[in-house]
């Protein structure tokens, strides 16, 4: 009985954890798959935004909602400064500049962030501070199924605009076939922008209910953000929208289960050496570049 | 000159074999985010060799070089036919299992009673085989100087070489390059493993001059930085990678007057410059023009 | 009511294109005939925005068009059914007829049943991806793409292109009918036998150049092949 309980309580916790990222790759991916180029900066851009808002926390702001619309606005603001700065200017030429552009900026967001906020940790309201729920002999964190909901209805929400609006017409046309795309009167560097606040405003909703779940912020945020933004949209296959919900779960269920089974220390290591071996194998679904 | 000036010079030094072993994959046409591991394998290796084995720096260092060539041959092996993202991502989930496996790595000896060796998360102290043999800080930065010129020679050599035309154009365009009768996977490999040797021997001598490393040296930081100053610094010569951590290294420590805020300076100025010169500052063509004026 | 004047593409320091000139004429099909690599892709991609000319003048309507963004050249009225039909793989039919009219708003619906009535296999598989239909019906779903931004200026890029012998001839009907509903189409053709038929003026070019224009009939039609597959002799 004790081993099963143990399993289904990982399970539990790997699926909260998951959906946290899976909410930071949708983000991710939706750039990476518009743009193909890798958005360094989706992290810092993310940490800025919650900084500005717990920031605003210690000078005037109260209320969790006043708080994740400053944050909501300061990612998006962050976001559209990102994409004119390191990707607009390199649309059609090279991936590695506007990726070592927008690294350039990453130490550039967080340096503001950090003189704004110079302490290694603060103080952000919790989202719940009661007790876990209890399921039998599991424990559930209320925070945890709210992130669930929000990673879900985000995902819808993302499907809906997508599929049924005209701006989603044209964000998947220039997934599927660019070129064609112009030819259809697309102009990418408009929908570019647009993507690029939509992405912000998905991080920005992981961002705030990482940080409010924890109940503070550390400059980690930003490069914890990016890095488990890329590995769980790789681990689903490059560029592809329900990919980056499924590799956000498994990200988060091999990250319980590997702490629980081989130690802390693990964490993050089974979670490199399967990135790196499916890399390697290249199983089918990881060339995938469909998006709907 | 003073100790300062020494520092920094001695710094600019060392990252730049990390910006040079970058420079080499891009130049190659890849782009790699986990020359750290191989910078942290060298740090390692040469650590080891020096304080537990009791090697002399230069042996160490030669086994520094030859385990991060090994090193690079296990990650760059599998992934060979990767590209782009792909094969950046792997080289990071490689990297990071290196630093984890640093944050494992506890082996310890009996030195004139005192345990030395890595241990754990607490990382490596006394390497101290630079002290003990007196040689001097400005002395070592002619160390490192004199390696890293006798690197850039080589470099040179090879770029002018038969070899090095080839590694540039399976750099640019691996299907007419392998269409002409080029081993692209092969000349691959074989700048893998050369950037890795190379990271490693900038790692051997970072340790001696830190004489302390812990893992955390060697995280996704690094990389990206070594990336970043191959790709200011230019993708037209092996001095750009010195110019780009020249620029960093420079601004950060010689631009006291900016303090706090450097890196907001610098890093728009990247993003900046990156707008106008997406190959760098020393850029094929900058580099085709000088070279013009002989 | 386009007209092209002296218009040269290079990639690089190769020009496929070394000074263009041409005419295409209100309510008419015009037909561009070379053989590979005479830079007929490359003039295509010109016109619509894809490629910037390095020298050279386009006028359509009167306005200049040359060095435009390709969306701005969709707004004008001018669409490419670019060359391998380059349909959305992974959107359905409908979608990829939405994705043509992204430019317009209003009427989108109404236009898309006049097409469903042209084009009634596109209807049948109006929900089903664009990647798993056939080749023709690809090419359809790419003419029809483009018909959604209501161009008054059709380019086509080698539509019968890798497609059966049936299959082109449906194809060239239906270039028959838009052109006999008012439509200007300017055409790039390796069916020469095809293109001929249909058109009423043609170019000849090769590599990069126009080398001869005139009216089909002007030129023994055995010769226009010849030079169409193989160019003059060098």
């Amino acid at each position: 009985m004790e081993p099963l309980v143990d399993f289904l309580q990982n399970t539990l916790d790997g699926i909260a954890l998951g959906a946290s990222y899976a909410l930071l790759a949708l983000g991710f991916t939706l750039i990476f798959g518009v743009l193909r180029r890798a958005n360094l900066s989706y992290g810092p851009a993310i940490m800025l935004g919650l900084y500005v808002a717990t920031w605003a926390h210690l000078h005037f702001a109260h209320g969790l909602a006043v708080l994740f619309l400053i944050a909501l606005a300061s990612t998006v603001l962050a976001g559209a400064y990102v994409e004119r700065l390191c990707f607009a200017p390199h649309r059609g030429g090279s991936a590695v500049a506007a990726m070592v552009a927008s690294f350039a900026l990453w130490m550039q967001l967080e340096e503001i962030a950090t003189l704004a906020l110079p302490r290694h940790l603060y103080e952000f309201p919790a989202l719940y501070d009661g007790p876990a729920l209890s399921l039998g002999p599991l424990a559930v964190r209320p925070e945890a199924l709210v992130m669930l909901a929000a990673a879900i209805t985000v995902a819808a929400a993302l499907w809906a605009i997508l599929h049924r609006t005209r701006f989603g017409t044209a964000v998947r046309a220039l997934i599927d076939a660019p070129r064609a795309a112009a030819l259809c009167g697309i102009h990418a560097g408009a929908v570019s922008i647009q993507v690029f606040a939509l992405a912000s405003a998905i991080g920005a909703i992981a961002g705030f209910l990482i940080v409010a779940s924890h109940a503070q912020v550390t400059p980690m945020l930003g490069m914890w953000s990016t890095l488990k933004g890329m590995l769980a949209m790789m681990l689903g296959g490059l560029g592809s929208l329900p990919g980056a919900v499924i590799g956000g779960l498994a990200l988060g269920l091999i990250e319980a289960h590997s702490q629980w089974y081989l130690g802390p220390q693990f964490r993050d290591f089974v979670a490199y050496l399967l990135l790196f071996a499916l890399l390697a194998l290249r199983p089918p679904w990881m060339s995938t570049r469909s998006a709907s | 000159m003073d100790e300062y000036t020494i520092g920094v010079l001695t710094n600019v030094g060392l990252l730049a074999f990390l910006a040079l072993s970058a420079y080499v994959l891009l130049v190659a046409g890849e782009l790699s985010f986990g020359q750290q591991a191989f910078f942290g394998v060298g740090a390692y290796a040469a650590g080891v060799g020096t304080a537990m084995l009791a090697l002399p720096l230069p042996l160490a260092a030669a086994l520094a070089m030859g385990l991060g060539a090994g090193a690079a041959a296990l990650v760059g092996l599998p992934t060979l036919r990767l590209r782009g993202l792909y094969f950046a991502m792997a080289t990071l989930a490689a990297a990071e299992m290196f630093r984890i496996g640093f944050e494992l790595f506890r082996w310890q000896v009996e030195v004139g009673g005192e345990r030395v060796g890595p241990d754990g998360t607490q990382g490596f102290r006394g390497i101290r085989w630079v002290f003990e043999h007196g040689v001097e800080p400005a002395q070592f930065l002619l160390m490192v100087w004199a390696l890293l010129g006798a690197v850039l020679g080589v470099l040179v050599f090879v770029e002018r070489s038969r070899l090095g035309v080839a590694v540039r154009a399976g750099g640019q365009d691996p299907e007419l390059a392998a269409a002409v009768g080029l081993d692209v996977l092969r000349i691959k490999l074989g700048a893998i493993v050369a950037a890795g040797a190379l990271a490693a021997l900038g790692g051997a001598l970072f340790a001696h001059h830190n004489t302390y490393i812990e893992p955390r040296n060697f995280d996704i930081m690094l990389g990206v930085h070594s990336l970043a100053y191959a790709l200011i610094g230019g993708l037209g010569t092996v001095l750009g990678p010195l110019l780009g951590v020249a620029l960093d290294i420079g601004l950060l420590e010689g631009g006291r007057f900016l303090k706090e805020y450097r890196m907001i300076v610098f890093g728009g100025l990247v993003a900046v410059l990156l707008m106008f010169r997406p190959r760098g500052v020393l850029d094929e063509r900058a580099v085709h023009r000088l070279t013009r004026w002989r | 009511m386009l007209s092209v004047r002296d218009l040269v593409t290079a990639y690089g320091k190769i020009e496929a294109l070394r000074g263009v000139s041409l005419d295409v004429a209100q309510g008419s099909i015009t037909c561009l005939l070379g053989p590979n690599g005479a830079g007929k892709t490359t003039l295509m991609m010109t016109l619509a925005g894809i490629l910037k000319p390095r020298r050279g003048r386009v006028e359509f309507s009167g306005r200049r068009l040359d060095g435009v963004a390709p969306h701005r050249i969709v707004a004008s009225g001018i669409a490419l059914v670019p060359e391998n039909r380059l349909v959305f793989p992974n959107m359905t039919v409908l979608e990829n007829l939405h994705a043509g009219a992204y430019q317009r708003r209003g009427g989108i619906e109404h236009d898309i049943e006049r097409l469903f009535g042209r084009f009634p296999r596109l209807k049948e598989r109006a929900a089903q991806p664009a990647g798993t239909l056939s080749g023709g019906e690809q090419q359809m779903l790419a003419v029809a793409r483009a018909l959604m931004s209501r161009p008054s200026l059709l380019l086509m890029d080698e539509p019968s292109l890798g497609l059966a012998p049936l299959v082109v001839e449906e194809i060239f009907k239906i270039i028959a009918e838009l052109h006999r509903d008012g439509a200007t189409i300017f055409l790039v053709e390796q069916n020469a036998h095809m293109a001929l038929k249909v058109a009423q003026h043609f170019y000849l070019m090769e590599q990069g150049r126009i080398t001869f224009s005139g009216d089909p009939g002007s030129l023994a039609e055995d010769e226009v092949i010849r030079r169409a597959y193989l160019g003059t002799a060098r």
